[in-house]
C-alpha cells in the first residue's frame, strides 16, 4: 500500500510540476532564510572567535602585573610542557615624525625574540607596526598587509616617536609621586608593518575591530622606560590554566610583588616594606599576620617629610619625620602623652641634633609644616602642632637610615642640594648644618610622632605605613628568621592583591567570543517575515496544486481510498516535496548567510564595525534550519489538507473548491466587529497610557500597536463578511472599481490574512523607523544625551593637575585662550571592555569611571529607571552612587540604559560580578539607568569607591568639557586646539555629539538591517498577494467569464482585480502604518524618536509598486487564457 | 435580424485542424425562437458563442442588426455584447460576494454611461426580478438560492441590457424537471415579452420541443429538426 501511494505521489508530483515548482521554492526560500540566520549567528560567533584567538597567537595565559617585575620570572614559571615569553605591554600615543600625522590608543608591545619563539613566528627586523597603525599613520601606501607573506619587507625608514607612561612605583598622585614627567617618547625607526597572520594584530583582549600594535625591541623599551631586565607580562602556553596560575604563583618572589625584606642594619629586626614606599591597608595587615604566626609583633613606621620644623623663630628646613610606636623611639616618651601638656598637643620625639639646632627643650611647642596631594587643589602645605617630648641621641632605632624608604630624587641623594623631589624646594633655607646632618646622617628622621597621629596626618589611599618591622627573638639568627618571614609572607600575600594575576587568555577570549548581542537569534527576528511569506506563498501554491486535482481526489474517493489513505498521499506529496525544498533551501541558506555576511562586512559594517567577519558553516544550523522550514511547511500543509478531508467525494468530483466560505455571514461579521472594537478601544487605551506616563512607552508601543493593528483586521474582515447597504449601482469605472472592491469578500479569511501579512509587515518597519535616532545637538540641555557636554575627551597619560584651576593650568601648560572658558569633568578609568553596542564580544570586565564629586551633584544626564528611594535620590539619582557600602556588598554602579539592555543584558538592581583579580569577585548593583548617553561604553562608580577598590587607577583620563560652542564646527575646532594644547598626554577629543552620533549609528544600522530584511518580506508578502489574486482569478475564472461575455472588456476585468489587490494592499499598508503611528506617538511626542525618514517612504512606495506590478501580471497570467475554456459546459 | 451566413469554424490542433461548423446559415427576426440541438462535441455551443460574439467564425459572417462584431476592436466588441446580447450558462455563473440584485446589475456597470443612469438601471432590475419571481430575493447571496432561483437570475441578468438576441447554454440541464420547466416559461414568456431573439442551446428534447423552430447540429451543419 505504502509502495503504491508513494509511486502514485510521486506520479501525481511529477503531473503538476509547475505548481510544485512554486511549493519548492517557497519552502527553499523558508529554509534558506531560516538556515541562513541560524548561520549569521555561528558565523558571527566563530569569526570572533577566530579573531580573538588569532590574535591571541599561541597564548593560554597571561600573567600580568600593573607594577613591573622581573624578566628572569618568565623563566622561573616552570610546569611540564610549559612555554613562557617576557613581554612589556603598555598603551601610547604614536606620532608619525614626517607627517605629523597621530594615532591614539595603540598598544606597545616590548618584545624580544623569546616573544617571536614562543609563537612560532618569524620575528620582524626591527620595529614593527600593525596595518591598522600603519594605515592610521599614512605609512601604507607600499603595503599590501595580510598577505601571509613570511618575508621581511622594509617598508619605510620614517621616524615615529612613540609617547607612553613611564613606570612609577611610586603613585604619581601622592606627595612623593612625580607628576611633571610622568611620560616618556621613545623615538623609533620604522622598519616593517607586520600582517595579521604575522600576529600583527596581537592582543590579549578580545576586540573586533581593527587593533593598534606596534613592537618594539624589549631592550630598548625597558632602557627608555627604565625598567632595565624588567616586564610587566609573562605568557604562558601549553598547559592548564590552573597548572599554569599554580606554576606562576610558585615563581612569583616578594620581590616581584613590590615587596622588599632586609634586616635591619643592627640586625635585631627585619623590615618590610614596599617599593612603591608605602604599604596598603590590606597588604599591611597580611605582613602583620604573617608575623604574628612567627610570635613576632610588628611595629609600623610611616616616615614622611616635614618642609619646617619650627619651635619659636627657630627652624628646621626638610626634614624626615618618623611615626611610630614612640615606646620604641624612647621608653620616656610615655610621660609625655597626648593631654598631659598644658594645650593637649601630641608629643613629638626631637633627636638632639634637631633640639640642638631648635634650642626646644621638653614641653616646648613645635609646629611642623608639610605638603599633602590633593586631587582638586594640588599641592597644599598644612600646619601640625606638637608638644617636644623627649630628647634622644642618634643611636639605635633612632639612627636608623632605613626608617625612610627609598624615595627617588631624594634618599639617594648625595647632598641636599642635589635633592629632586617632585614637589617645589626652596634650596635657600638649606643651611650648611643641614648638609652636614645629611652628610652625617642621611635619611636618619630627625624627629618621632606617634603612628596614630602619622596615620591622621598622612595617611592615603595608598596606605597608611612605609613599612613594618618584626623584632627578631632573641638567639635567632636575623637571615633565618627573614627566610621564615619570607615563607610566611609568600604564602600569606595573593599577589591577586598586589595586581599580580593570571589570566586565562584564551578561555576568557572564547567565552568572550560567545558575543554581547546573539546575532542568529536578531537575524532570525529580522527575517522572520521572509520566512513566514515564504510558507505562505508554499502553501498557497500547494493549496492551489491539491484544488487542481480535487476531482482526481474525489475519484480516488469514490474508488474506496479513506480519508486518511487520501491525506497520506498528498502529505507524502507534500512531505517530499518539502524535503527536496528543505534540500535546496541548505544551499541558499549558505548563500543568505553568505550574503548576511557580505552585508554586514560592508552595508552594515556600522553595526559590527569589522571586515574580518566570514561564513562559518555549521551542520547543526544548516540542520536546524532546514528541519524547522521543513516541519513549519509540512504542518502548515496538514492544517490546509484537513480541509480537503471536509469535503464529501460528490463536492470532490464537482471540484468544489477547499476552505470555501459563505461570502456575507452577519453572525461571523458581527463577532468580528467586536473584537475589533474592543481592541480598538483598548489600543486608544493604551495611546493614553503612553501619554501619561514615560515609563509607560514601551508597554503602549507593544499593546497599542498590536492592539490597533488586531483591531484593523477585524474589522476588516467585519466589513468584508458583512451584507453591505449599499448596493453596486451606477456606471463606469468607479462602479467597476467598487465591483472589484466587493471581490475581496468572495474568500474573506484569504483577504484578511494577505492584508495582515502586509499589516504586521509595513507595522514593524513603520514603527522601527520611529526609534532611529539623530546625532547630539552642540548645544544641548544637560538632561540631553550628551549631558549638555560639549566635548569628551581621553588621554592616554593620566592627568592629575586640575585644569580647572590656574595652578593645575599652568602645571599642565594650558595656555590657549579658547581653553579658558573651557571646564573640564573628569573622571578616573579602570581600562577595561568596552561595554557599548560598538564591542560585539560579551564584555566580562567592563571599563568603570569614577567622576569627581561635583559631577554628581550637578545632575546632568536624564534616567530612564533607577533604584532611587529618597526624595533627593528620586531628584538627582546620580546620589545613589553615594549610597554606603555594606561589608562585602555590592557597589553601585550607572550604566547606559542601551549597554545595560543590549550589551550586558542586564537590568536596574541586578548585580554584575567582575573579576579584578582579587580575593573574589567584585560584585556591582546597577542602581540606575541613563537614557541614550554618550556614556555608553562604561560604567560609572562614584571616586570614594572607586579609589578604594583601584588605588593603583592613578589620575584622570576620561573628561567631559564644558565649553561656549554653539555649532559643531566650533566644537570640532576646540576640540582640535585641546589636542594640541595637550598633545604630550595624548589627548584625543571628540565633540559630544559626534560621539553620541556614533552609538546611534550602530543602532540605527541594526534598524536599517531590521528594515531591510523585513521589506524583503514584505517584498515577498506582495508576491503572496499577487499569489493570492491569481488564485483568486483563477478560481473564479468562470464567473470573470461570464463578465467578459455579458460587456466587459478585458480592461474593465483588470480594473476589478486591481481595485481587489489595491484594497488588500492599501488595507493592509493603511492598518500597518496607522497601528504603527499610533503605537510611536508618545514616543515622538516625548522627543525620544524621530519622524518617518525618506527611506522608510521609499520603501513603503516600491512596497506599494512591487505589489501592483506583481498584481498586473497575476491578472494578465489568469486572463491570458481562452475565455471560452472557462465558459464551456460541455 | 440576426444573420448567419455560410459561418464555419476550424479549430487548430497538434494533429490538424479539426472543422467543428462547415458552411452554417441561418436568419431570425426579432421576436423569434429557435432550439438548437445535437450530440456533445456536435458544435452546438460553438455556433452559440459565435453568435454572442465570444468566438470568431473561421469564415463567413455574423451580423446582429446589421452589424458584424467581430468587424469591432475588442472593446466595442464587449459594448456591443453589453448592448446586444444576453447570456445564460447551464452553470449560472454568479457572483458569490453580490446580492441577487448587484448581480443583475453587474452587465449595467460598464454600459456606456449617460443612457439611464445608476437608479434607472436598478429600477429595472427590481423590475426584471419582479417578473422572475426574485423580488423577495434581492438581498440574498447566489449561495441562499435553489438552483432554479439561480438560474432566474442569471436570466434577469441576461436581460437587464434589453438584449437583442438572448443565447441559452444548456439552460435548464443543471435543474429537476419541473424547475427546468418553469425556467423554460419564463424564458419563452420574456422573449415574448421583450420581442428578443431567442436560442436556446439544448440536449433536452422535452425543452426544444416548446420551441417553434428546431435544428440539429449535425455534421457539421445545422439542419432543421
Amino acid at each position: 500500500m505504502t509502495i503504491s501511494l508513494l509511486r502514485l505521489a510521486i506520479r501525481s508530483g511529477a503531473y503538476y510540476w509547475r505548481t510544485n515548482i512554486a511549493v519548492l521554492l517557497g519552502v527553499s526560500a523558508a529554509v534558506a532564510v531560516l538556515g541562513g540566520a541560524l548561520l549569521v549567528g555561528d558565523s558571527v560567533r566563530g569569526s570572533l572567535r577566530d579573531i580573538a584567538l588569532g590574535r591571541l597567537g599561541k597564548a593560554d595565559q597571561a600573567l600580568s602585573s600593573a607594577q613591573f617585575f622581573r624578566s628572569a620570572l618568565a623563566a622561573d614559571i616552570r610546569a611540564d610542557g610549559l612555554s613562557t615569553a617576557p613581554l612589556i605591554v603598555a598603551t601610547a600615543f604614536v606620532t608619525h615624525e614626517p607627517s605629523g600625522r597621530r594615532a591614539g590608543n595603540v598598544v606597545v608591545y616590548g618584545v624580544d625574540e623569546r616573544f617571536w619563539t614562543f609563537h612560532g613566528v618569524q620575528p620582524p627586523g626591527g620595529l614593527a607596526i600593525s596595518p591598522a597603525l600603519a594605515a592610521e599613520l599614512g605609512v601604507d601606501r607600499d603595503v599590501r598587509v595580510g598577505d601571509g607573506s613570511q618575508g621581511t619587507r622594509p617598508v619605510t625608514n620614517d621616524v615615529v616617536l612613540v609617547r607612553l607612561q613611564r613606570p612609577s612605583e611610586i603613585p604619581i598622585e601622592s606627595l612623593f609621586g612625580r607628576k611633571e614627567e610622568i611620560g616618556r617618547t621613545l623615538r623609533l625607526t620604522l622598519s616593517e608593518v607586520l600582517p595579521r597572520e604575522r600576529l600583527g594584530e596581537f592582543a590579549l583582549r578580545p576586540q573586533q575591530t581593527e587593533l593598534r600594535a606596534l613592537f618594539a625591541p624589549l631592550q630598548r623599551v625597558q632602557r627608555d622606560l627604565g625598567v632595565e631586565d624588567r616586564v610587566n607580562t609573562v605568557l604562558m602556553a601549553g598547559v592548564q590554566d590552573a597548572s599554569a596560575a599554580r606554576a606562576a604563583r610558585a615563581a612569583l618572589t616578594l620581590e616581584d610583588l613590590g615587596l622588599k625584606l632586609r634586616a635591619s642594619e643592627d640586625r635585631t629586626q627585619v623590615i618590610v616594606d614596599a617599593a612603591g614606599g608605602m604599604l596598603s591597608g590590606p597588604l599591611e595587615q597580611s605582613i602583620r599576620d604573617a608575623g604574628a604566626k612567627l610570635g613576632s609583633s610588628s611595629l609600623p613606621v610611616f616616615t614622611y617629610l616635614a618642609n619646617t620644623m619650627r619651635v619659636g623663630d627657630r627652624e628646621v628646613p626638610y626634614s624626615l619625620i618618623t611615626a611610630t610606636d614612640l615606646a620604641h623611639v624612647s621608653p620616656s616618651s610615655s610621660a609625655v602623652a597626648p593631654g598631659t601638656s598644658p594645650v593637649a598637643r601630641d608629643p613629638i620625639v626631637l633627636n638632639d641634633w634637631t633640639a640642638r639646632e631648635l634650642k626646644a627643650k621638653p614641653g616646648d611647642p613645635l609646629e611642623i609644616e608639610y605638603y599633602l596631594w590633593d586631587a582638586n587643589t594640588g599641592l597644599t602645605t598644612h600646619t601640625s602642632a606638637f608638644t617636644v617630648g623627649p630628647i634622644i641621641p642618634i643611636a639605635g632605632f633612632a639612627a636608623d637610615r632605613q626608617l625612610a624608604p627609598a624615595y627617588p630624587g631624594i634618599t639617594g641623594a648625595e647632598s641636599l642640594a642635589d635633592w629632586d623631589p617632585p614637589f617645589p624646594l626652596d634650596l635657600a633655607r638649606v643651611r650648611q648644618v643641614d648638609e652636614k646632618y645629611w652628610d652625617d646622617h642621611r635619611a636618619t628622621p630627625k624627629a618621632f610622632i606617634s603612628y596614630e597621629k602619622g596615620r591622621e596626618l598622612w595617611q592615603t589611599r595608598y596606605g597608611g605605613a612605609t613599612s613594618l618591622r618584626f623584632v627578631i627573638p632573641a638567639g635567632t639568627d636575623a637571615d633565618a628568621f627573614a627566610a621564615k618571614l619570607r615563607g610566611e609572607l609568600q604564602s600569606a600575600i595573593r599577589p591577586e592583591a598586589l595586581g599580580v594575576s593570571t589570566q586565562p587568555v584564551r578561555r576568557l577570549a572564547t567565552e568572550a567570543s560567545v558575543g554581547a548581542t546573539d546575532f542568529g537569534q536578531y537575524f532570525t527576528y529580522f527575517s522572520f517575515f521572509i520566512v513566514v511569506s515564504a510558507l505562505l506563498l508554499a502553501i498557497l501554491f500547494f493549496r492551489l496544486g491539491v484544488e487542481q486535482r480535487l476531482r482526481q481526489i474525489g475519484i480516488l474517493r469514490a474508488a474506496g481510498f479513506t480519508i486518511a489513505s487520501v491525506r497520506r498521499l498528498l502529505m507524502i506529496e507534500a512531505v517530499t516535496l518539502a524535503s527536496i525544498g528543505g534540500l535546496i533551501g541548505i544551499a541558499g541558506a549558505l548563500a543568505y548567510g553568505q550574503l548576511i555576511m557580505h552585508g554586514l562586512r560592508t552595508w552594515w559594517i556600522g553595526a559590527v564595525g569589522t571586515t574580518q567577519l566570514t561564513l562559518h558553516v555549521t551542520p547543526s544550523s544548516l540542520a536546524g534550519g532546514a528541519l524547522g522550514g521543513i516541519v513549519a511547511a509540512i504542518i502548515c500543509v496538514f492544517l490546509s489538507l484537513r480541509a480537503v478531508a471536509k469535503l464529501s467525494p460528490r463536492a470532490l468530483l464537482a471540484a468544489q473548491v477547499i476552505g470555501h466560505e459563505p461570502a456575507g455571514d452577519p453572525k461571523l461579521a458581527r463577532r468580528n466587529r467586536i473584537i475589533g472594537v474592543v481592541a480598538g478601544v483598548f489600543a486608544l487605551a493604551a495611546l493614553a497610557a503612553g501619554f501619561l506616563s514615560e515609563a509607560a512607552q514601551a508597554g503602549a508601543f507593544f499593546g497599542g500597536g498590536a492592539a490597533a493593528l488586531i483591531s484593523a483586521m477585524f474589522l476588516l474582515s467585519s466589513w468584508l463578511r458583512s451584507r453591505p447597504s449599499t448596493v453596486i449601482a451606477g456606471r463606469g469605472t468607479g462602479a467597476v472599481l467598487r465591483l472589484g472592491v466587493r471581490s475581496a469578500a468572495f474568500r474573506p479569511g484569504r483577504s484578511v490574512l494577505s492584508a495582515a501579512l502586509i499589516a504586521s509587515a509595513a507595522f514593524i518597519i513603520v514603527s522601527v523607523d520611529a526609534f532611529r535616532k539623530s546625532g547630539g545637538e552642540v548645544a544641548a540641555s544637560r538632561s540631553s544625551g550628551t549631558g549638555g557636554f560639549a566635548l569628551i575627551a581621553t588621554s592616554e597619560l593620566p592627568l592629575v593637575h586640575n585644569p580647572n584651576e590656574a595652578a593645575g593650568r599652568e602645571a599642565l601648560i594650558i595656555s590657549a585662550p579658547e581653553l579658558l572658558q573651557t571646564k573640564f569633568t573628569r573622571f578616573r578609568v579602570r581600562p577595561g571592555d568596552d561595554a557599548s553596542c560598538l564591542n560585539l564580544y560579551r564584555p566580562t570586565a567592563p571599563t568603570i569611571v569614577a567622576p569627581e564629586r561635583g559631577f554628581i551633584e550637578a545632575g546632568r544626564f536624564e534616567f530612564s529607571s533607577s533604584l532611587a528611594e529618597t526624595e533627593a535620590e528620586r531628584a538627582n539619582p546620580w546620589r545613589l552612587l553615594q549610597r554606603p557600602v555594606t561589608a562585602g556588598g555590592p557597589i553601585p554602579v550607572i550604566a547606559d540604559a542601551t549597554s545595560l539592555q543590549y550589551v550586558l543584558h542586564a537590568k536596574v538592581g541586578d548585580i554584575f560580578s567582575m573579576d579584578i583579580g582579587a580575593d573574589r569577585a567584585l560584585e556591582l548593583q546597577f542602581v540606575g539607568a541613563i537614557k541614550d548617553s554618550v556614556l555608553q561604553g562604561e560604567l560609572l562608580m562614584s571616586e570614594e569607591n572607586f579609589v578604594r577598590l583601584f588605588p593603583s587607577q592613578q589620575g584622570y583620563r576620561y573628561f567631559l568639557i564644558d565649553a561656549p560652542v554653539t555649532t559643531a564646527a566650533a566644537a570640532g575646532q576646540l576640540a582640535g586646539v585641546l589636542e594640541k594644547e595637550l598633545t604630550t598626554f595624548g589627548f584625543d577629543a571628540v565633540t559630544a555629539a559626534e560621539r553620541l552620533e556614533a552609538f546611534h549609528r550602530v543602532e540605527n544600522t541594526y534598524l536599517s538591517t531590521f528594515q531591510s530584511l523585513g521589506g524583503l518580506g514584505l517584498l515577498l508578502g506582495t508576491i503572496g498577494l499577487a499569489a493570492v489574486m491569481f488564485r483568486n482569478v483563477l478560481e473564479r475564472r468562470r464567473e470573470l467569464a461570464v463578465l467578459r461575455a455579458v460587456g466587459y472588456d478585458r480592461r474593465r476585468v483588470s480594473q476589478m482585480i486591481l481595485a481587489e489587490a489595491g484594497l488588500l494592499l492599501g488595507a493592509g499598508l493603511g492598518a500597518g502604518i496607522l497601528s504603527a503611528l499610533i503605537a510611536v506617538v508618545p514616543a515622538w511626542t516625548s522627543g525620544s524618536g524621530r519622524g518617518p525618514g525618506m527611506m522608510l517612504v521609499l520603501l513603503l512606495a516600491g512596497v506599494v509598486l512591487a505589489g501592483v506590478l506583481s498584481s498586473v501580471v497575476a491578472t494578465r497570467a489568469a486572463l491570458g487564457g481562452r475565455m471560452l475554456d472557462a465558459l464551456r459546459s460541455e | 435580424m440576426l444573420t448567419i451566413d455560410k459561418v464555419s469554424k476550424v479549430y487548430s490542433t497538434p494533429r490538424g485542424d479539426l472543422p467543428i461548423l462547415d458552411g452554417v446559415s441561418l436568419t431570425l427576426e426579432r421576436g423569434q425562437a429557435a432550439a438548437i440541438m445535437g450530440p456533445s462535441g456536435s458544435g452546438k455551443s460553438t455556433l452559440l458563442y459565435i453568435l454572442g460574439a465570444l468566438d470568431p467564425p473561421s469564415s463567413g459572417t455574423v451580423t446582429l442588426d446589421s452589424t458584424n462584431p467581430y468587424a469591432l476592436n475588442e472593446r466595442d466588441q464587449a459594448a456591443f455584447r453589453n448592448q446586444h446580447i444576453g447570456f445564460v450558462f447551464q452553470d449560472h455563473s454568479l457572483l458569490p460576494q453580490c446580492s441577487v440584485l448587484e448581480n443583475v446589475l453587474t452587465p449595467t456597470l460598464v454600459a456606456p454611461a449617460g443612457q439611464k443612469n445608476g437608479d434607472t438601471d436598478e429600477k429595472q432590475a427590481r423590475m426584471i426580478l419582479e417578473q422572475v419571481g426574485l423580488a423577495n430575493r434581492l438581498d440574498h447571496r447566489p449561495g441562499e438560492l435553489s438552483g432554479g432561483e439561480k438560474q432566474r437570475a442569471a436570466i434577469a441578468r441576461a436581460l437587464i441590457r434589453n438584449p437583442t438576441l438572448l443565447l441559452c447554454d444548456e439552460p435548464t440541464d443543471n435543474l429537476d424537471a419541473s424547475i427546468a420547466d418553469s425556467v423554460a416559461d419564463l424564458l419563452l414568456d420574456l422573449h415574448a415579452a421583450n420581442n428578443t431573439i431567442l436560442i436556446v442551446v439544448t440536449h433536452s428534447a422535452i425543452l426544444a420541443e416548446r420551441f417553434p423552430a428546431r435544428y440539429q447540429v449535425a455534421d457539421r451543419a445545422l439542419v432543421s429538426a
